[in-house]
C-alpha cells in the first residue's frame, strides 16, 4: 500500500520551508535581487519536491499473515519487516497542519532499539486507523492460534470506554502541573543578567533589592505554572481510554490529536503517582509502561499514555482492570530507619549553613547565615514522612513498591515480567543493616531511576524479597506456560529425567540441586514457599512439558522437512506452537496417547538423520534426546554435519 | 554449581586500570606543578593517594566477585563500595557474548557479557575468566537458557 498523495508536497514543506525562506532572505540581500532569490527558493522546492516524489513512489508497506512488512528509501533502500506479534504499541499523531490536509502519522513501536521501529508517513486518517486495527486484529488472531481468546473477529472487538476525562479534571490537572524545566530554564538565563541589571541599580538598599528577587521568584514561579498549565492542558484535551479486546486504546490533544493502541499483555509495569496537593485532594495519576516506551521517554506519545487525573479510588479500579493486583497491604522498612533519614537531612542543613556562613564571611553585607538551621525542627517529621511512604507488597501475581512523599509512586510490576532483580546495599545501608531491592523490567523508564525497588529493608528481609521474586517469576513463567498453550507437564521428578539421559545434563542438574541445597542450608531461612516450587512433584526438574494432543494437529505423520543445510536454524524457538519433550521417559510412557506420541519421536529423529531438520515439537529437547551421541557438548544433535 | 570466583590474574588487569586512572587524575596537578602554580609536594600526594584508593579498591573487588550459576538463575555478588547481588533468571537472557579487550588479552584473561531485556541491569558482564571458561560459560548459559525455554520475554 502506498502513502498518502498529499504527503508529498507536505514532506516536501516540512524539510525545506526553513531553508528555503532563510535562502530566499540571503539571496536576496546579495545584490541578485528578487527574482535570484525566488528562484533560488524555488530549486531548492523542486529538488525537494522530486525527492518526495521518488519517496512516495518508492515507500511502500503491506499487511501480510505475520508481518508488518514496509518497503522505503530513495538512496539507500530497506526493507523491514515486523511481526505482529513484536508489536507494543502502534500510535497515530496528526498535528494541526495534517488535520487540515487529511493525513496522519503512524509510529510502530517494537522492543528492541531505541528510536521508533516502523514509521508510516504520512496516510490519510482513515488509514492510519484500518492499520492501527488491522495490526490488533491480526497479532490477536496469531495468539488465538495457540490457544489464546478468540474474540477478534474481522469486525473488531467492541470498544469499551473506561474513562474520559471531564472539564473538572482537566482544569485540575491544568492547575496540578508545574513544569520545573522551565524554572531551570529561565533562572539559567536570568542570570546572566544580573550583572548587567545591577551596574543600573548602584544605589537601592539590599532590602528594595531582596524584594526584588522576592518579587522575581514569584514571577518565575508564575509562569512556570501558567506555561505547565496550558502544556498539559492541550496536551490531555478530550483524553479518552478505551479498552477494546486485549488492548487499550487512547485519544487525547487539543492542538495535535494523539491515539494510540497499547496491547495489554504487552504491559510491562503501572504506576500510580500523586502529590500531596493530588493526595488531599483524592487524585492521583496513573501511568502504562511498555517496553515500546515508557512515560516520560517516548517523547511525543508515551508520556501520556495513561491517565492523566481522575480520583484515586477510580485510578486503582482501572489498574486493576488492567492487572488485578487485589488490595495492597504495603509493609514498611524498619523503624530505626527514620534515624537514617533524620541524620541524612540534618547533616544536609549542615551543609546549608556552611554554605550560607561561607556566603557571610565572603560578601560584605550581613546576612542571616543561621537560619537554615531553623529547619532542623522539620527535619523528625519529614524523616517519619519518608519512612512511612516506604514500603512493598507481595501480591499474588505482583510486586508492588511505593516511595516518595512529594512524588510518591506506587509501581505494580507483575512477576512474569520481572527481568533480574537487584539487591544493592552501599556502604550507608550496610551501617544500618538495611539494603535496597529492584525489580528490573524491560521497560525504560527505569533510566531515570524509576524502578520498582523496596529501598532500606532488613539485610534478611531483602534477601528473603530477592529469592521469593526469583521463584514466583519461575511459577508464574509455568503458569504462563501451562495456561496459554494448555500443555501439562510430565509426571515423574527429576530423578527419571537424570537417569536416562545419563549425559552432562545430569550432571548439572545434580549440581544445581547440590547448589540449591547448599543455599538453602547456609541461608538457613529461606522462603518455604521456595523449597516448595523447587521440589514440586508436578513438575519435570527439565522443565519439559508435553503438549496437548487436543489441539486435532495430527502427530502421526512427520512434520514437514526443512533442508537447511549446515545452517543451524532455533530447533526450539521459544515462540512454537507445540513445545518439546523428553522421549522414553516413564511419564510419557503414561500418557494416554503414547503410541501416537512414540511414533512421532522416532519419526522426527528419522528426520534429523536425513540432514532435514523439522519444525520443533515432534523433536526432543536439547540435552535429553535419547543418548545417540552423549558426547555432544550442548546436547542438539547437530545431524547434517555428522 | 557452586559459587565460582573470578581467576586471580584479573586483579592485575584491575590494579593496570587503576594505575591508569591515578595517572589521568593526576595529570592536572602535575601540569600545575610544572606551570609553577604549586609546590612540588601536591601531584605526589594527590598521585600516591589516588594509587593507593585504586589499588586497594582492585584488590577488594576481585575478594567481594563471585557467581554462580543456580539451577534457575545466574547470580552475581559484586561491588566494594555499594554491594550489589544481581539474580539474572535464564529464562531472561538474551544473548550471552565472551569477549577479550586489549589487557584481558595481555594477561590472558575474557569476559563473559550476559545481557536481559532489562533497562537497568540489560547486561551484566563476568569478567576474569580463561578464554576457555568464558566460552564454556557462554555455551553453559546458552545451553541453560535454551532449556529454561522463556516465552516472548517482553
Amino acid at each position: 500500500m502506498k502513502l498518502a498523495p498529499q504527503s508529498i508536497p507536505y514532506r516536501a514543506l516540512q524539510k525545506v520551508a526553513g531553508i528555503v525562506v532563510v535562502l530566499f532572505f540571503v539571496v536576496n540581500d546579495t545584490g541578485w535581487g528578487f527574482p535570484a532569490a525566488a528562484g533560488a527558493g524555488l530549486a531548492v522546492l523542486l529538488v525537494a519536491g522530486a525527492y518526495e516524489v521518488a519517496y512516495y513512489r518508492r515507500f511502500e508497506y503491506a499487511l501480510t499473515e505475520d508481518t508488518l512488512d514496509i518497503r522505503s528509501g530513495v538512496i539507500s533502500r530497506r526493507e523491514r519487516e515486523i511481526p505482529y506479534r513484536r508489536i507494543q504499541n502502534v500510535d497515530v499523531s496528526r498535528s494541526v497542519i495534517q488535520r487540515a490536509i487529511g493525513v496522519a502519522a503512524v509510529d510502530l513501536e517494537t522492543a528492541g532499539g531505541s528510536s521508533t521501529e516502523g514509521s508510516i508517513r504520512f496516510v490519510t486518517p482513515e488509514e492510519a486507523t484500518r492499520l492501527q486495527r488491522e495490526v490488533q486484529r491480526r497479532k490477536s488472531a496469531g495468539s488465538a492460534a495457540e490457544g489464546g481468546d478468540t474474540d477478534a473477529d474481522a469486525t473488531g472487538p467492541i470498544e469499551e470506554e473506561l474513562f474520559a476525562i471531564s472539564p473538572r479534571e482537566l482544569a485540575l490537572v491544568g492547575a496540578l502541573s508545574f513544569d520545573g524545566r522551565l524554572i531551570g530554564l529561565l533562572a539559567f538565563a536570568g542570570s546572566g543578567s544580573v550583572p548587567v541589571v545591577s551596574g543600573y541599580l548602584p544605589d537601592v538598599s539590599t532590602l528594595a533589592l531582596s524584594a526584588v528577587a522576592v518579587a522575581a521568584v514569584g514571577a518565575l514561579f508564575l509562569v512556570s505554572w501558567a506555561i505547565g498549565a496550558a502544556v498539559s492542558f492541550s496536551n490531555y484535551y478530550g483524553f479518552r481510554l478505551a479498552r477494546a479486546g486485549d488492548e487499550l486504546r487512547y485519544e487525547r490533544g487539543l492542538f495535535r490529536r494523539y491515539s494510540g493502541s497499547i496491547p495489554t499483555e504487552k504491559v510491562q509495569t503501572l504506576t500510580v503517582s500523586d502529590n500531596p496537593a493530588k493526595r488531599a485532594l483524592g487524585y492521583a495519576t496513573l501511568s502504562i509502561e511498555t517496553a515500546g516506551y515508557a512515560p516520560g521517554q517516548g517523547g511525543e506519545y508515551g508520556s501520556e499514555a495513561a491517565i492523566p487525573i481522575a480520583r484515586s479510588g477510580r485510578v486503582y479500579e482501572l489498574a486493576r482492570e488492567i492487572e488485578p493486583f487485589g488490595e495492597p497491604s504495603f509493609s514498611r522498612p524498619p523503624r530505626r530507619i527514620r534515624w537514617r533519614y533524620a541524620f541524612r537531612y540534618v547533616l544536609l542543613l549542615a551543609v546549608l549553613v556552611g554554605v550560607a556562613f561561607a556566603a557571610d564571611w565572603y560578601l560584605p553585607t550581613e546576612i542571616p547565615w543561621y537560619a537554615p538551621a531553623a529547619l532542623l525542627l522539620a527535619v523528625p517529621p519529614a524523616a517519619h514522612l519518608k519512612w512511612k511512604h516506604r514500603g512493598y507488597w507481595l501480591g499474588e501475581d505482583h510486586l508492588l513498591t511505593r516511595n516518595g512523599f512529594w512524588s510518591r509512586s506506587v509501581r505494580v510490576v507483575p512477576y512474569y515480567r520481572i527481568q533480574n532483580v537487584i539487591d544493592s546495599r552501599s556502604v550507608f545501608q550496610r551501617r544500618w543493616n538495611v539494603a535496597t531491592v529492584v525489580a528490573d523490567t524491560a521497560g525504560t523508564s527505569s533510566l531515570t531511576g524509576s524502578d520498582a525497588a523496596a529501598v532500606d529493608f532488613d539485610v534478611e528481609e531483602a534477601e528473603d524479597l530477592q529469592t521469593s521474586l526469583g521463584d514466583r517469576l519461575q511459577a508464574a513463567l509455568r503458569d504462563r506456560r501451562g495456561g496459554s498453550a494448555s500443555f501439562e507437564w510430565l509426571d515423574g521428578g527429576a530423578g527419571v529425567s537424570a537417569e536416562d539421559d545419563g549425559t552432562l545434563d545430569a550432571a548439572v542438574d545434580a549440581a544445581a540441586t547440590d547448589a540449591d541445597a547448599n543455599a538453602g542450608a547456609s541461608d538457613g531461612d529461606a522462603d518455604p514457599d521456595a523449597l516448595d516450587a523447587d521440589v514440586n512433584p508436578d513438575i519435570s526438574d527439565e522443565g519439559v512439558v508435553r503438549p496437548d494432543r487436543s489441539s486435532g494437529r495430527d502427530y502421526s505423520t512427520p512434520a514437514e522437512r526443512v533442508d537447511t543445510g549446515s545452517y543451524a536454524v532455533d530447533r526450539f524457538p521459544s515462540d512454537a506452537d507445540v513445545a518439546y519433550r523428553p522421549e522414553d521417559t516413564e511419564g510419557s510412557a503414561d500418557a494416554p496417547d503414547d503410541g501416537e506420541g512414540d511414533g512421532t519421536a522416532e519419526d522426527g529423529e528419522g528426520a534429523a538423520e536425513d540432514g532435514g531438520t523439522e519444525p520443533a515439537g515432534s523433536d526432543a529437547p536439547d540435552g535429553t534426546d535419547d543418548g545417540g551421541d552423549p558426547d555432544d557438548p550442548d546436547g542438539i544433535d547437530d545431524g547434517p554435519t555428522r | 554449581m557452586t559459587t565460582q570466583r573470578l581467576h586471580p590474574r584479573v586483579r592485575i588487569v584491575w590494579v593496570l586500570r587503576a594505575v591508569l586512572a591515578a595517572a589521568i587524575l593526576t595529570a592536572p596537578a602535575a601540569g600545575a606543578h610544572h606551570l609553577g602554580y604549586v609546590p612540588e609536594w601536591v601531584p605526589v600526594v594527590a598521585g600516591a593517594t589516588l594509587l593507593v584508593l585504586g589499588v586497594v579498591h582492585a584488590l577488594l573487588r576481585y575478594r567481594r566477585w563471585s557467581y554462580e550459576i543456580r539451577e534457575d538463575a545466574l547470580y552475581l555478588d559484586r561491588g566494594v563500595i555499594t554491594q550489589v547481588r544481581t539474580t539474572v533468571p535464564l529464562v531472561r537472557i538474551q544473548h550471552v557474548d565472551s569477549r577479550r579487550g586489549p589487557v584481558e588479552r595481555v594477561v590472558g584473561l575474557a569476559s563473559c557479557v550476559v545481557y536481559t531485556a532489562g533497562s537497568r541491569g540489560a547486561d551484566v558482564r563476568i569478567p576474569g575468566l580463561t578464554p576457555d571458561g568464558a566460552s564454556d560459560l557462554r555455551e553453559e548459559l546458552k545451553r541453560l537458557a535454551i532449556r529454561a525455554d522463556g516465552e516472548d520475554a517482553v
